[in-house]
């Protein structure tokens, strides 16, 4: 191999490794002439063999270790004997986990801190340098394989071209072979947003298709159904449609947050939702419900303020006002939360006298 | 039947030989041994991930021997008592389970989120020393992109392993995760449908996640971090330029015995860090989050730091909303999936623009200090400070409420800040590179100040100039050439004193390693006459 | 809670809670109410009758009479002459009740030091004492919610499950606002939810009683006083009591956020100085 750049490497000269004079050393120099590597310093931190200063380095060095040894032994300690369980309240199990990691992290940085010392300080200070080779492999190289990949090209290419039959009959056995590929991926894993019988984009729990064609209550979380005193003036209530599963995660769309306004507050929604075409008569008395799904990315848009009556989403800010229809007045929001047209049945219970008029959740391309 | 003594000190002689006679690894091995490798501290950040990324692996694996990926409603009866009856997939109740009941579980989860931020952490940093020093330049352009595609891979992968215990926090991000898909023009439901397996959340989805959180997206970035340091080692590794190193040397030492046993103690450092945090700080209380319900959240909910700039985004975003007849692009489209598309694919090709514009077809391999390149470090600058707001913005209801800030307030804030303040930075830094190097230029031209006033014998008051170089027959200092590198610039720099704190950071900027030009000789204290006030 | 074995506390865990009442029940039920409003409304108009004749002294128990002179000292700038309010200044305490006092001043947030946004906690210009007498005088003003007497945190011996209920009922109805870790969060403009980590037990129930600032108003219809006392006992046990198992630092219990934080200023920072080291010469 010549060296172009580097003169340091060319003076050296080539040894016979099979001398028996040279020594250990020797012979690594050797191979990192070969290597087209050159020592510039390679010498000792200390002066002098059990000099002070590297006593005192291979004393700190020990100690590091030491300390390794006993963060691990500490760790295993803690690990086997330490109570682990959890408990309510302020117990020994609660130190576990830090223990661990405070016994552990000792341990390993202490570990890494000593190797890291006995590299710095004890090994020979050294300074090397290779010579690198950049800018492609030789003229000649270039052409030689350039040609090789070439011939393949026209061993393979012209080959098919050649013939004709070939050709069309790769054609042929290849395409269907990459869509066999694909098949079962596009085939098992596509769904159709809007195959069912009540579009999943469009439908709520609240739909009476969903009840049997019966309307449907609101319900809390474990499914009792409400009646209207049982929200609170200037409160406000998560409610689900009281449907089997209404309230779990596969009607994900459907939480809604049922408002009971105070009564000049209500007299203004209820003045903008009658000015509405989709909200009106959506209102019963001095309550509202809004779909708790921001219209935004889906979050619970739930942070509900009594005297502002807005109501905030915690993921992006969104702000709607609840006495305009749920306007968004602030934020990435466009769309105005759905209304949920509410009624009492003759029981006395809050129902859902139909579905949203809107559509729920997040915006996406085709929404009406 | 006689028997043969065994040489025991001849014993791994023979066994190196046998397995050279069959792999022929002696000179590849030798080469190995003897490789050079540059020491600068701004070389070991790339160390970081990779070692983070090893602490995952291990952590990881831990954590599939008890994690469940189903979505199976269960009812939770274990050690947690402020659970105990609720109903939650067995997705949640496995991670509960790691957590409460398996011994060291809660250590290993908090190992492995910690470890996940900082490979996230350190690939950026890392990324911005490539940037600014610019040694994505030719012929390292592939090894950028692949870097690059390492930090979207690591993306993926946190969010895809922030979604599986199915708690409410990372169930709420899920959800926004849909809600990105949906918006999508023309494909979004069918897309959110497919993914999900339906509606939203639907059954599959931790599943689905789980594979490409454990298999397909690890194993990528197995393959690509292996190219990239395959790339590494091949290419060699860039310098800074200084004494004896030039564009076609590498100054440093070799892998064996010093610069490998430095990594491995390194590796040992990151892992006792990780450690550390994870018995430190609690991480991502999943208990107190409860199972993921649609009609559930939190305040303050945040993605992993490394996606707020996503959420920021998405946060000040104004209400556009595009109609296109009977249909609509909806504003979250904009951050979230060109925003997001483009920052991380877009300065995948920032290597390729700079040589174009430069003009430059050279090979690189000596870096270039931030302040010769004023118009990277300007772009380098905006660029971050638009990361930098992005993400303080994604947490922006935190600081509101801390700070007592107004929301609105912060949220305006961010907006103008996104707009202004990118320029702004542009403008500062390309000041601040320009100054460094007028700087370095006058002390190249005159000497380093030294602080001693004199005065001469017509009255006027000179500062005395400790020159660097030779002197021309007038005392003055010989302009010298700048070298691309550190140049002294204060007394003790240059050996006059001992430097104010002894240890850290001296050494890194050590005078002796400093040419003030290529081809001069380094500057040694012990050749200069001493400076002193006059009086003795 | 009287359910005494234990399977029958299981069940109720998954059981509704009011399942639909028979006609008679209900009938009976709405007798009562009318009842109960009737005396109402008797009552509010006893107390609002003799406001018309603002000379007339008052009825006031010794209690009151005390609350009375801190009131004419301390609130009548802003709430008016016998809480009657004042525009634009401080709304009426016509029907507050005490729990509302309690809790305004009880945390120091009331009296008010400006007029802002939301008003702030801070340390309480009256003691224990005084501030049972406001409450006394404006209970005895106007009526409205009155705290319970009694332990407002349930005794997890007899009654464990109360703890996870409670749990599930903070998730519904709180933690929108006050977090998932009871650290509080922002709300719209410059308002926010406070962190409930030192919320005592009265305070919390006030709070949810009588719907402070912004926050929504939970009456004893909504969230029976068993329901509310079950979400104290979470806060109390879980949030507030039980020392964080995953570390000595929780970070606040802020999320991501903090956590993002201290990856930068602790992690990456040890490293990099361990890195500075290890390539410095030595």
């Amino acid at each position: 191999m010549t060296t172009l750049h580097d003169d340091a490497t060319a003076t050296q000269k080539a040894v016979d490794v099979s001398d028996p004079r040279l020594s250990r050393f020797d012979i690594v120099k050797e191979g990192l002439r070969r290597d087209e590597i050159e020592i510039i310093t390679y010498e000792s931190q200390f002066q002098g063999t059990n000099s002070k200063a590297e006593k005192r380095v291979v004393r700190n060095i020990a100690l590091l270790f030491i300390i390794a040894g006993l963060g691990a032994l500490a760790f295993l300690g803690f690990y086997i004997w330490w109570p682990w369980r959890f408990e309510l309240g302020e117990t020994l199990s609660d130190f576990y986990t830090p223990l661990l990691g405070i016994s552990l992290g000792v341990s390993l940085f202490a570990l890494g801190l000593a190797i890291l010392a006995w590299a710095k300080k004890l090994l020979p200070h050294e300074v090397s340098i290779q010579a690198r080779h950049d800018g492609g492999s030789p003229t000649d190289e270039q052409k030689i394989t350039g040609q090789t990949m070439m011939f393949v090209a026209d061993e393979l290419g012209n080959g098919v071209q050649r013939r004709p039959l070939l050709k069309g009959a790769i054609g042929f056995g290849l395409a269907p072979i990459g869509l066999v590929a694909a098949a079962p991926l596009i085939g098992g894993l596509i769904e159709n947003p809007h195959k069912d019988e009540l579009p999943i984009m469009y439908t709520t729990g609240f739909n009476p298709g969903k009840n049997g064609g019966n309307l449907v209550r609101l319900t809390r979380e474990d499914g009792s159904p409400i009646r209207p005193e049982d929200v609170s003036t200037g409160g406000q209530m998560t409610v689900f449609p009281g449907i089997p599963h209404g309230a779990t995660n596969e009607y994900a769309d459907s939480p809604t947050l049922l408002i009971h306004l105070r009564a000049d507050d209500a007299q203004k929604t209820r003045e903008a939702a009658e000015a509405d075409r989709r909200n009106q008569g959506s209102m019963w008395g001095d309550y509202v419900a809004y779909s708790k799904i921001c219209t935004h990315a889906g979050c619970p848009a739930s942070l509900y303020e009594q005297q502002t009556n807005r109501l905030l989403c915690p993921c992006h800010q969104s702000q709607f006002l609840i006495t305009r229809n749920a306007q968004p007045i602030f934020g990435p929001a466009t769309r105005r939360l759905p209304m949920l047209p509410l009624g009492v049945d003759e029981e006395g219970y809050f129902v859902a006298t139909s579905d949203f008029k809107d559509t729920v959740g997040p915006d996406f391309w085709e929404r009406p | 039947m006689k028997r043969r003594k065994v040489d025991l000190q001849q014993a791994p002689v023979n066994a190196a030989k046998g397995v050279d006679e069959r792999f022929q690894a002696a000179t590849p091995l030798r080469a190995l041994l003897n490789k050079v490798f540059p020491d600068h501290w701004s070389f070991l950040l790339g160390e970081i991930a990779l070692f983070s990324f090893i602490i995952l692996l291990l952590t990881g694996v831990f954590l599939t021997l008890f994690f469940d990926p189903s979505m199976k409603e269960v009812a939770y009866e274990g050690a947690y008592p402020a659970l105990r009856g609720t109903e939650m997939s067995a997705a949640y109740e496995s991670s509960l389970h790691i957590s409460f009941e398996v011994r060291g579980g809660l250590f290993m989860r908090q190992m492995h989120h910690w470890a996940a931020l900082l490979f996230m952490a350190s690939i950026v940093i890392h990324m911005a020393r490539i940037f600014f020093t610019g040694a994505y330049r030719k012929p390292r352009e592939a090894n950028w992109a692949i870097g690059m595609i390492l930090f979207l891979l690591g993306f993926l992968a946190g969010f895809t392993g922030y979604s599986l215990p199915d708690d409410g926090l990372s169930g709420t991000g899920l959800r926004i995760a849909s809600a990105i898909m949906l918006s999508i023009p023309v494909v979004g439901t069918w897309l959110s449908a497919s993914i999900f397996g339906g509606e939203f959340p639907g059954h599959l989805i931790i599943g689905r996640f789980y594979i490409a959180h454990v298999l397909l997206i690890p194993g990528g970035l197995l393959a690509l971090i292996s190219v990239h340091l395959g790339l590494v080692f091949k290419q060699k590794h860039t310098q800074w330029p200084g004494p004896m190193r030039t564009n076609t040397n590498v100054v440093g030492e070799r892998m064996f015995p010093r610069y490998a046993l430095k990594q491995g103690g390194f590796f040992m450092a990151v892992f006792g860090t990780v450690a550390l945090m994870a018995g430190l700080f609690q991480i991502n209380p999943i208990w107190l989050f409860g199972p993921y319900r649609a009609s559930e959240v939190s305040s303050a909910s945040q993605p992993d730091w490394y996606v707020m700039f996503m959420d920021g985004l998405v946060r000040l975003m104004p209400n556009w909303q595009i109609y296109i007849g009977d249909y609509s692009i909806p504003p979250l489209f904009w951050p979230a999936v060109v925003g997001l598309g483009a920052l991380t694919t877009g300065p995948i090709f920032w290597p390729w623009i700079e040589a174009r514009k430069s003009g430059d077809k050279r090979i690189h391999n000596l870096l270039e200090r931030p302040r010769d390149n004023p118009e990277r470090v300007g772009i380098g600058a905006m660029a971050f400070t638009f990361f930098i707001i992005a993400t303080l913005s994604g947490g922006n209801d935190v600081i509101a409420d801390k700070f007592h800030i107004s929301l609105n307030a912060m949220t305006w804030a961010g907006r103008i800040g996104m707009l202004v303040l990118p320029p702004l930075a542009y403008f500062i830094s390309v000041r601040i590179c320009l100054g460094l190097q007028q700087h370095d230029r006058e002390v190249l031209a005159h000497g380093v100040e030294t602080g001693i006033i004199k005065r001469l014998p017509n009255g006027q008051f000179v500062e005395v100039h400790q020159p660097l170089g030779p002197v021309d027959d007038h005392g003055h200092p010989i302009p010298l050439e700048y070298g691309g590198w550190v140049v002294p610039k204060k007394m003790n720099r240059v050996g006059a004193l001992a430097p104010a704190v002894k240890g850290f950071f001296f050494p890194v900027e050590k005078p002796a390693e400093a040419p003030v030009s290529p081809g001069m000789p380094p500057v040694s204290g012990d050749t200069r006459e001493e400076i002193t006030s006059g009086r003795k | 809670m009287t359910s005494d074995t234990p399977a029958g506390r299981r069940l109720r865990v998954f059981s509704r809670r009011r399942g639909a009442p028979s006609k008679t029940r209900r009938r009976l039920g709405a007798a009562v109410r009318m009842v109960a409003a009737l005396a109402l409304a008797g009552g509010v108009y006893t107390a609002f009758a003799p406001g018309a004749f603002a000379d007339e002294p008052r009825q006031l128990s010794a209690t009151a009479q005390e609350g009375k002179q801190l009131y004419d000292n301390s609130c009548i700038t802003c709430h008016g002459r016998d809480g009657q309010g004042v525009d634009d200044r401080g709304p009426s305490l016509i029907g507050v009740g005490s729990a509302s006092v309690e809790f305004q001043v009880g945390t120091g947030r009331m009296p008010m030091v400006r007029q802002e946004a939301q008003a702030e906690q801070k340390k309480p210009q009256f003691d224990k004492n005084q501030t049972k007498q406001l409450g006394q005088y404006i209970q005895e003003l106007g009526g409205g919610p009155q705290l319970p007497s009694g332990e407002l945190v349930e005794n997890l011996e007899e009654n464990p499950e109360a703890l996870a209920r409670g749990g599930e009922l903070f998730r519904v109805n709180c933690t929108s606002c006050h977090s998932f870790t009871g650290a509080g969060g922002a709300l719209s403009s410059g308002k926010f939810a406070p962190a409930l980590h030192d919320a005592t037990p009265e305070q919390i129930y006030a709070a949810m009683l009588t719907g402070p600032q912004n926050m929504p108003v939970f009456g004893d219809n909504q969230l029976t006083p068993d329901e509310k006392r079950e979400i104290i006992t979470y806060i109390k046990v879980q949030l507030q009591d039980d020392r964080d198992p995953g570390g000595i630092f929780n970070l606040g219990g802020y999320g991501p956020s903090t956590e993002g934080i201290a990856i930068f200023l602790v992690g990456i920072v040890l490293l990099v100085f361990t890195a500075l080291w290890i390539a410095g010469k030595s």
